[in-house]
């Protein structure tokens, strides 16, 4: 470990901006830069899905020296739902999770959360086309699988996360189902200025950006391949 | 996922030998596996992370954390397999 715990080495990794990132007071307590309490989870690409580097502190304690097990569980749902919106554009919500926890994660000890999506997805339907119904259209649906998949019959899709040490051991495996959610419904649940839903339907339909360089300590830090 | 062709106790001694990082030939099937070298709790688990994943299923705690052989991890397996417990 060449860093100073929480901060990030890592401002060129081809770490990705989320689409909430365009909007300016996003408090996501897994994904947010700018929550200061939060985990500030940064993802990038791999061929098989998404994956986060972080390494957690004593702020994020259960017993001593050991990452409090709920984080894990967030890591993992942080990381797959992260995975679901940029491969559907859609905003996703968590049905159910499962975790396994299979040894203590240490504190101040680097580690990745990768995960995949184990549900085959459709090519992207035509614009308001309703996944559920195929062939009828869906007032106020628009194109689904902007950024390329579509969405299985019944509306669900299924992800797993593994979280692994430098070793490449296996710390917690997870599975989770989530719903994704067109935009307009989901604002029936999150609270969105008209403003705000406007920027973040726009990011949801682009194509995923790199994060700019991270300038400010943070409380995760850098990829595995990074440690000596 | 593995094929239905395959036995489960082959896959299974499959990843059990792989965790210990042992070839599949060693495994003695009726051997208790907290008395092999090399195979603790931790690894116990992560054979059990990797059967749950190969077969798409979730297995009981109840049975994770009594079952001592690979052939008793075997019954477990299959009983998921035939009661439809894949999630």
């Amino acid at each position: 470990m060449t860093a100073p715990a929480g901060e990030s080495t890592s401002p060129d990794s081809g770490e990705l901006l989320t689409p909430w990132a365009v909007l300016d007071d996003y408090q996501c307590f897994g994904c947010s830069p700018h929550n200061p309490h939060g985990l500030q989870l940064r993802f990038r690409e791999r061929p098989d899905g998404l994956v986060a580097s972080f390494r957690l502190g004593r702020a994020h304690e259960s017993y001593p020296g050991v990452v409090h097990g709920g984080l894990v569980g967030v890591i993992c749902d942080e990381t797959m739902g992260n995975l679901l919106v940029l491969r559907t554009g859609r905003p996703s919500f968590t049905t159910a999770m499962r975790v396994r926890y299979l040894a203590p994660m240490p504190v101040d000890v680097p580690h990745e959360c990768r995960a995949r999506i184990t549900t085959e997805l459709p090519a992207a339907d035509p614009p308001g086309t309703d996944p559920t119904a195929p062939g009828l259209p869906a007032p106020g649906l628009p194109a689904t699988g902007l950024r390329g998949a579509g969405l299985p019959a019944n509306g669900l899709i299924s992800a797993e996360a593994d979280i692994l040490n430098a070793a490449g051991d296996l710390v917690a495996t997870a599975r989770a189902t989530y719903r994704p959610v067109d935009l307009d419904a989901a604002r029936d649940r999150i609270q969105l200025s008209d403003r705000a839903a406007g920027r973040l339907a726009d990011a949801l339909t682009a194509p995923a950006a790199p994060a700019a360089p991270v300038t400010t300590p943070v409380p995760v830090a850098v990829p595995a391949a990074e440690e000596s | 996922m593995p094929t239905t062709a395959e036995p489960v106790l082959t896959t299974v001694t499959g990843i059990v030998a792989t965790e210990l990082a042992t070839s599949p030939d060693t495994v003695d099937p009726d051997l208790d596996l907290r008395t092999v070298a090399g195979a603790d709790s931790v690894k116990v688990l992560r054979m059990i992370a990797r059967i749950e994943r190969a077969y798409d299923i979730e297995l009981d705690d109840e049975d994770v954390f009594t079952v001592t052989t690979v052939r008793e991890v075997t019954a477990v397996v299959e009983r998921a397999l035939a009661g439809g417990a894949a999630a």
